[in-house]
Order: C-alpha cells, then sequence, then structure tokens
C-alpha cells in the first residue's frame, strides 16, 4: 500500500469529520476501519446535537460550535445527513427539579447560550402528548438532530471528493515506531502503510489501539438501549428529556428522584426524538456492563414504564426493535482530543460518551488544526491525554 | 432464481426501497444485508426485514458474486413482533 500523511484509525462520526477536516487542510488521508463505515457506535445511537445536555463551560462550547458547523455543513455537503433545527425541550417533574434546573439554565443564559425556562402552560403548549402533572422545564433553542449513520457518510463522501482514500475492512494490527519512537507505519490486514501520523479515533475501542503504541486510554464503555415506535402521527415535535437524565449522566447531581426499582437500577432517563423518518427514538440507560451490546428485557421494561410516565398516548404505540450502543466513557465526561506528548505522530480523538454525534463536527475541525500545528479555534487544553497523567500524580 | 434487472421494482415495502436503490448502496460500498440496511433503510420499517432480507441477501449475489456468509443477515434484536409499550411495561397487559 501507499504512502499517507495521515491515517485515521475508525470510520464513526468522529473519524469521518477528522478525515474530511484533514483532507480540507490538504492533508493526504487514509481512513481505515475493520468493519463498514460507521458500524460501532455510530449505528447504535440516538440522532441529538444539543448542547442542554452538557455543563456550562467548555462541554457546552464544544457542543454549540459543532451545531454551528452542522449547520453550515448541511448547506454545503452533497450527502443529506437530515440536519434539522427544532429546539430541545428538558421536562422536570417536581417543584425541586425545577429549581435546579432554574440555576443551571441561568448559568448557561450568561454564558449566552440560548436556554431559558418555560412553565407548565407553555411546555404542553408546544407539546400537547406530556403527561399533564409535568411542571415545566428548558426551553433550548439552538438543539437540532441528525442521523448518525448520515452523518459518517456524508464526512467520508467530502472526504473522497478532497482526495482521501477509505479502506473499510480493513482492521489495524499494529503500529510501528521509528528508533526515535515516532510512528512510521500502520500494519494492516492489507498491507503496511507508511505515515508519519496515526489518528486513534477508535471510540470505545480506542484502548485496542493505544496498546499498539504502549499507553493506556482510560476510555470504557458505557452501555445505552433505545426503543424504536412504528412510524407514526406526530407524538412529539422535537427531542425531549427528563431533567434526571443529568442525574443519570453526571455524578454530582444532588437530589433523588422517586422512581421504581427497576428505573433506578438500570440507571434509565427518559428521552425521545422524533426522526424524519417518522419514527420515534425513545431511551435510554447509562450501565457498565463490558461490551455487551445485548438488549436486556428488564431494561427494556423499565425504558417502557419510564416513557410512558412523561408521554402516557405512548401506551398503545408499538415498540419495532431495541437496540443497544456503547458509549465511549471517560471520568471527567469530557472527550481526548490531543497529541500524545510519548508518542510523537500519534493523536487520539475520543472518548465523547452519548456526545460523539453532537460534537464530531467541532472535534474533526479541532483535531485538524492540532495536526497542522495551528491555534485551536479555542482554548482545548482540559481535552489533552496529559490530563490523566497529572490526574495520577495528584492523586499518588 | 430470476435476476433483479427492473430497478423500479419495490423491495422494502415498508420503507419503499427500490432494487435500483439497494444496488446504489452496493456501489457505495455495502457489502452485506447490515450495510444495504444502513445506507437505503431496507429492513428498518414495521416488518423489520421479514419480508425483504431474502431479496436483498438475492441482489448482493447478483451484483458481487458473493457467497451466502459473506452477505449475513440483520443482526437478531428484541421485539419478536411488535409489541405496545403499556404491554412491554407490564401494566395493562391485556
Amino acid at each position: 500500500m501507499k504512502a499517507f500523511d495521515t491515517v485515521v484509525v475508525g470510520a464513526g462520526v468522529i473519524g469521518s469529520s477528522v478525515a474530511y477536516h484533514l483532507a480540507k487542510k490538504g492533508l493526504n488521508v487514509a481512513v481505515i476501519e475493520r468493519g463498514d463505515i460507521a458500524s460501532g457506535t455510530s449505528s447504535s445511537c440516538d440522532a441529538s446535537l444539543l448542547i442542554c445536555d452538557k455543563k456550562p463551560g467548555i462541554d457546552t462550547k464544544l457542543g454549540y460550535e459543532s451545531i454551528m458547523l452542522y449547520k453550515k455543513y448541511a448547506q454545503e455537503f452533497s450527502y443529506d445527513f437530515e440536519f434539522a433545527q427544532r429546539g430541545s425541550i428538558y421536562v422536570c417533574e417536581t417543584e425541586q427539579e425545577l429549581e435546579v434546573a432554574r440555576e443551571y439554565a441561568k448559568a448557561q443564559a450568561d454564558d449566552g447560550y440560548p436556554m431559558r425556562m418555560m412553565d407548565k402552560h407553555e411546555i404542553h403548549e408546544v407539546e400537547p402528548n406530556l403527561a399533564d402533572d409535568l411542571v415545566g422545564g428548558i426551553w433550548t433553542e439552538c438543539d437540532a438532530s441528525a442521523t448518525p449513520m448520515a452523518v459518517a457518510f456524508a464526512f467520508i463522501e467530502e472526504a473522497k471528493k478532497l482526495g482521501a482514500k477509505v479502506f473499510t475492512q480493513c482492521p489495524i494490527k499494529g503500529i510501528k515506531l521509528d528508533e526515535k519512537g515516532h510512528v512510521e507505519a500502520a500494519i494492516t490486514d492489507k498491507g503496511e502503510i507508511k505515515t508519519k501520523r496515526i489518528i486513534n479515533c477508535a471510540g470505545v475501542w480506542s484502548p485496542e489501539v493505544g496498546k499498539m503504541v504502549g499507553i493506556d486510554i482510560p476510555i470504557k464503555p458505557r452501555q445505552g438501549q433505545i426503543l424504536i415506535t412504528e412510524r407514526t402521527f406526530n407524538i412529539v415535535n422535537r427531542k425531549i428529556q427528563e431533567f434526571g437524565y443529568m442525574l443519570s449522566k453526571f455524578e454530582d447531581v444532588n437530589y433523588t428522584r422517586k422512581v421504581s426499582e427497576l428505573v433506578e437500577k438500570h440507571n434509565v432517563a427518559f428521552v425521545i426524538e422524533p426522526t424524519l423518518s417518522d419514527n420515534c427514538i425513545v431511551g435510554s440507560c447509562r450501565e457498565f456492563v463490558g461490551y455487551d451490546r445485548k438488549n436486556d428485557i428488564e431494561v427494556m421494561q423499565a425504558l417502557a414504564e419510564r416513557a410512558i410516565r412523561f408521554v402516557p398516548i405512548l401506551k398503545d404505540v408499538n415498540v419495532i426493535r431495541a437496540y443497544a450502543g456503547l458509549r465511549p466513557w471517560v471520568v471527567d465526561h469530557l472527550p481526548i482530543v490531543s497529541g500524545v506528548e510519548e508518542v510523537p505522530g500519534f493523536y487520539i480523538a475520543a472518548g465523547h460518551e452519548g456526545d460523539g454525534i453532537s460534537m464530531a463536527a467541532i472535534t474533526g475541525k479541532l483535531m485538524s488544526q492540532i495536526v497542522v500545528g495551528e491555534e485551536t479555534d479555542f482554548n482545548i487544553d482540559k481535552l489533552s491525554f496529559s490530563r490523566f497523567k497529572k490526574a495520577k500524580t495528584a492523586t499518588n | 432464481m430470476s435476476a433483479f434487472h427492473d430497478d423500479d421494482m419495490l423491495v422494502c415495502r415498508c420503507e419503499e426501497v427500490t432494487v435500483g436503490e439497494i444496488k446504489e448502496a452496493i456501489r457505495q460500498g455495502a457489502r452485506d444485508v447490515t450495510g444495504i440496511k444502513r445506507r437505503t433503510r431496507a429492513g428498518m420499517g414495521l416488518c423489520q426485514g421479514r419480508t425483504c432480507e431474502r431479496l436483498v441477501q438475492q441482489i448482493l449475489r447478483q451484483e458481487l458474486g458473493t457467497v451466502p456468509e459473506e452477505i449475513g443477515a440483520s443482526t437478531p434484536r428484541p421485539p419478536v413482533r411488535p409489541i405496545t409499550f403499556g404491554t412491554l411495561a407490564g401494566g395493562d397487559s391485556e
């Protein structure tokens, strides 16, 4: 196989976006993917481009900048990735939740993001199928959706137009370093690719690729499960989540929900979003169960129970399919978008947990800036790989 | 087995996917049933591929000249047939 400036490992949404942005910088790019395009986490997730589920600060900044890029790409790209900007609603069950929500929305609005509270009357006016007793919520105007697999296909198509080569069914087997420890080649099933740079975009599988250069990447799979409804009338008009979702995602949100044992046990929080194909995606749970991508009937039961609590008419709507996916989880809930000091020429863009679709566009752009040595659009020290080393030193 | 020449013929009735669209997905790089599904939605509808999957497999074989093992089947996932949220939640089974 011939030589390339850069080899991207993984053709999920992240790898596809990284490949596109690198090709746009004029680099000669190869993408190697062990399966098909978007065949891992990017094909078993939901379709959200949100800031409403992010922490104030860099987390939200990444989400927001990414949505702005998607909006632009939706106009420019030839492949339709079904971008739709319909806003999102966080619904609250209790006054206590509303209070926490108010504080959160205020912090985000103070930072300039389009987030505000909606009262009981308003949430039911825009979403008539929500349960009558829900007390209010947060409205985030900029939130959007896109079809994840289509996002990957769209980035790949644009990357190819710029000369990138894509090798599917082509697993990476090893990485060759030169005598100075610098990346020299990627070893694949189909032969060796000479390259000075490798970008690890293998998501939950990125630790395996890290091992090939002797580094430990602290990403763990955090499983989620989803139910798909039949095609039906408009059950909801946009992405809706329960405020308890924050509770299932982060550890430092201090209140408890009154939920059934099953919902508690599987860390289930209600989310729903309509797709442009007239189905709804209903989720979800967050659990550490290794690399298991099977559905669990007990979890499906808990998802259905929690969904009916927020949208009672779902009771009579059919579920046609369930699936499970693996989020690449990192302990501080921030992705790794960084070079690796110890191994010159080795880079990581992975660890986005449930925000990979949201953040893929901006991740690709930032990674392309890192690779060519430009200043990044904004400070991303918090996304560096070296932060884990510092954390380790601090605890020792 | 008859060949698939008519590109306008519907293969997936639930999602209205034609022979021509499946051939295009193969040109775009799909090599198995799941690859076709991701690119065209064939098999993503109400019947979950129970009607069209065999046809999709046959078109793949015709276009690629591959054997059934390489073409595969879609990933088996619950439920076996559509079930309401109410029944699944266990609250009001009739």
